[in-house]
């Protein structure tokens, strides 16, 4: 198969990339993306703050809606694999496996979650413990608990949001902990998210061991200016502690002339719509030629 | 009550691999493991070193087993369908100390029969490994090392044995064990089995399960070591494996593995479980920095530790032997067997099968198969290869574990093939072994491992 534009992730930035493209005159447009809805991690953000005061679900819905009228081609529950300096994609679906080959590319892969073992906490391996994205996607897409007794570790936007949703789903949340002097995101989510609900922050500590065997049993939080440890006994601890722009696919090449990053692959936005505004931008851009 | 001819106890590296060989002869077989899964104890953390065999006194079983295990290592790996680079060792020294280490090693190595051993200087060395550090000053290369997953060959040795007829109980920590006619009653939590002979491969219970029915002619002090594993898209990772022998102390080996990472460690230090701790990670960082200094420790993904078995005489003196102990006639110990375990598990385990089958007096197995086919992974495909196979099983163009490109039709297979935990999945199939940790899939396959056991009700 053959395409002029290749977008890889109908995030908000593959999204608006396309709508974009297409605005500017081009035709020939895909969009490959591995979940079977459009709008990438912004279908489990069900909080409001979007694009205003639209739910993520919603904004996405909106994207979407601008792309109901061009002729973008879409494939969901779509793998790309791989991508080669010949200008050819490799996708995997149920369907089959194709390749694909492009005259531009745009990456809007977004980004994954700084995981545990990148982190420098010691001690056990114990069940409980898991990334603020995956928390949310637990609660809100899954109707799961991560847990009862929860800390949370990082207190950007990400952390202070999923601190707020296990407090609405009645857990404890013992506390955000910042390494920083204070919160990290922005003051309106401290407001909305933490002081509203009486959540406790804990700047200047981080957690450096866990313990448990099985469960989570407690981590070892230490204040960084005293350097005093104290043991603090929870089941779950939720990592928010950094969001790193997924770019594995395209690591291999290099900067071709025919390859643009979107959105948080690009570099990680704290807004959805600072996603959107760089995708569409590249769009219109790349779409004139 | 049932009855096997012959009990494994335990199932790591060393229980599989008995009961594998086992099969060979004419002996029903039962493994009996405590835990949820195989290879979940020493064997599910260690440094993944196939060894050439320097390392050990001429004239010892250790050395004789090691050559001649690392010499079959290719056949093996063929026949039982599990990933092998025999990437080489480089061991590299930086100073006088070092340097004598090596060359002792060196010597030991050609009387061991260590094929193409050579000691390099450090030009040829650093056109050879171009990461070391400039300030090596001899290195002793060893092409025929290499290196593989130990739980990938665990499991892979323990499936042959069960596709032999090997039964395999899970769950099943034994708690008793008595003399009976010539035999023995074993008792777990569940159940109670006679058997004709048993085999004890508890690792670090060992001991513990030996002195269930006999006394212990060591004991076992157990220690700990810490590793990283870096991202398999770090720059500067070696082309082979580095170990390095410091002016003092103790050493690192650095290791390309199977999957494209890089592993590093480990440390030696006091401990009793697989927590990992900041002095022991900071030595292995800190030896990192000297050998491999290019090397971005930014790229962790992950760290964890291994838990040691040192066995010791009852005057504390340490035994670098294996000790395979046979406190009776038809009872079998190996009694803490660490480095280089992995790399003669098939060796022991056939060395015991055969005194095993002696003692009995059965014949061979004529039907024994050693050849086991593992679980198809797409990402190990050519294009066209993965196509048809998708055309075939629709599910394996579904990627559930998008970091190292493990499919859904691989996760339903490797909980057919008796996974019950996201670690399970992860040993059969590595899915969530790559740079997200699984952050990005574990929730998809938890929720099918509960759809799968769901099934099974
Ligand atoms: C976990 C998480 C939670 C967030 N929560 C909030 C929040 O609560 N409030 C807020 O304002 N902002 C939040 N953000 C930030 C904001 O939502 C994002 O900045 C924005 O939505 C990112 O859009 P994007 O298009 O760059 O990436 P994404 O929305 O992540 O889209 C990337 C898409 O690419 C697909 N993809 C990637 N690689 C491949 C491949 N190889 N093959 C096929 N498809 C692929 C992915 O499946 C995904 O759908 C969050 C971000 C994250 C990561
Ligand atoms: C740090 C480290 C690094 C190493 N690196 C290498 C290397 O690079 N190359 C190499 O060749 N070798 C290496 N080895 C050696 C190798 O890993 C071991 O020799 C091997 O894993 C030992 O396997 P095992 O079967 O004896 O023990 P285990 O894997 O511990 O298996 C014993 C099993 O017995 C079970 N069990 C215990 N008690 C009972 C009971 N009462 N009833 C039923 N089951 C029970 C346990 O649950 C466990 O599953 C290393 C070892 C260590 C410690």
């Amino acid at each position: 198969m053959e395409t002029d534009l290749l977008i890889i992730g109908a995030g908000a930035a593959g999204l608006s990339a396309a709508v974009g493209a297409w605005e500017a005159g081009c035709r020939d447009i895909l969009i490959a993306d591995r979940r079977a809805h459009l709008g990438g991690v912004l279908e489990q953000c069900i909080h409001t703050g979007f694009h205003g005061d639209l739910t993520g679900p919603e904004y996405a819905a909106l994207l979407s809606c601008s792309l109901r009228d061009t002729g973008v081609s879409l494939q969901l529950e779509t793998e790309v694999l791989s991508v080669s300096q010949s200008r050819e994609a490799v996708l995997s679906s149920r369907k089959g496996l194709e390749r694909v080959t492009f005259s531009q590319m745009i990456l809007a892969s977004g980004c994954r979650e700084r995981p545990l073992g990148a982190l420098d906490i010691t001690g056990a391996r114990p069940a409980g413990v898991y990334t603020a994205g995956e928390a949310q996607e637990m609660m809100n897409l899954r109707n799961e608990d991560p847990g009862e007794n929860i800390l949370i570790l990082g207190s950007g936007d990400l952390g202070m949001i999923v601190a707020r949703r296990c407090f609405l789903r009645g857990k404890r949340v013992i506390a955000v902990l910042e390494q920083a002097e204070t919160y990290t995101g922005m003051a309106k989510n401290y407001h909305r998210c933490m002081e509203t609900h009486a959540i406790p922050l804990r700047a200047g500590c981080t957690v450096t061991e866990l313990h448990g065997e099985g469960r989570l049993r407690g981590v070892t939080v230490r204040e960084l200016d005293s350097g005093s440890e104290e043991f603090i006994p929870c089941d779950t601890l939720l990592l928010a502690t950094g969001l790193i722009p997924e770019q594995t696919l395209v690591s291999h090449l290099g900067n071709p002339p025919w390859l643009h990053l979107a959105g948080n692959c690009n570099r990680v936005h704290d807004l959805a719509d600072s996603a959107a505004a760089e995708g569409r931008s590249i769009g219109l851009e790349i779409g004139k030629k | 009550m049932k009855r096997y001819d012959a009990i494994v106890i335990g199932g790591g590296l060393l229980g599989c691999f008995t009961a594998r060989n086992l099969r060979r002869w004419d002996l029903s077989t039962a493994v009996l493991e405590a835990r949820e899964d195989v290879c979940t104890g020493i064997s599910r953390a260690n440094t993944a070193v196939v060894y050439p065999g320097y390392d050990h006194k001429p004239g010892t079983l250790k050395a004789a087993l090691t050559v001649s295990a690392n010499r079959d290592f290719d056949v093996l790996c063929r026949e039982l369908d599990v990933p092998f680079s025999r990437c080489g060792s480089l061991m590299a020294a930086c100073g006088p100390k070092g340097e004598a280490v090596l060359r002792r090693k060196f010597r030991n190595g050609q009387e061991n029969g260590v094929p193409d051993l050579q000691l390099l200087g450090r030009d040829e060395l650093l056109a050879l490994e171009p990461e070391l550090t400039p300030d090596v000053t001899l290195g002793l290369y060893a092409p025929t090392a290499g290196t593989v997953n130990p739980w990938a060959l665990g499991i892979a040795a323990m499936e042959n044995a069960a596709q032999n007829g090997a039964a395999l109980d899970r769950n099943a920590p034994v708690t008793s064990i008595t003399e009976d006619s010539g035999g023995y009653i074993v008792e777990t939590e569940n159940e109670t089995f006679s058997c004709r002979a048993i085999v004890n491969c508890a690792g670090l219970r060992s001991v513990a399960v030996q002195e269930l029915c006999y006394p212990s002619p060591v004991q076992l002090r157990i220690t700990a070591g810490d590793y990283l594993v870096l991202d398999s898209l770090t720059s500067h990772s070696p082309k082979h494996i580095v170990q390095f022998e410091p002016e003092q102390g103790k050493g690192l080996t650095a290791v390309p593995t199977v999957e494209g990472n890089l592993l590093l460690g480990p440390s030696e230090r006091p401990g009793v479980d697989f927590g990992t701790t900041r002095d022991g990670l900071d030595f292995v960082r800190s030896l990192t920095r000297q050998v491999l200094p290019q090397v971005d420790l930014n790229d962790t993904i992950r760290t964890f530790a291994a838990l040691r078995p040192n066995p010791e005489r009852p005057d504390g003196s340490s035994i670098r032997s294996f000790v395979i102990d046979r406190p009776a006639e038809r009872f079998w110990s190996f009694l803490g067997v660490k480095t280089p375990g992995m790399t003669c598990a098939d060796a022991l385990g056939l060395h015991v099968a055969r005194e095993l089958a002696g003692a009995l007096q059965v014949n061979k197995n004529p039907a024994f198969q050693p050849v086991r086919n593992g679980i198809v992974q797409a990402r190990n495909l050519d294009f066209e290869a993965r196509r048809r196979l998708i055309a075939e099983t629709p599910e394996h163009g579904e990627v559930v574990c998008c970091c190292e490109d493990v499919t859904l039709a691989e996760i339903h297979a490797a909980i057919k093939a008796g996974a019950t935990t996201v670690d399970g999945v992860k040993r059969r199939v590595g899915a969530t072994m790559g740079r997200c940790q699984g952050s990005r899939c574990r929730l998809k396959i938890e929720a099918l491992l509960r759809e799968e056991a769901g099934h099974g009700n």
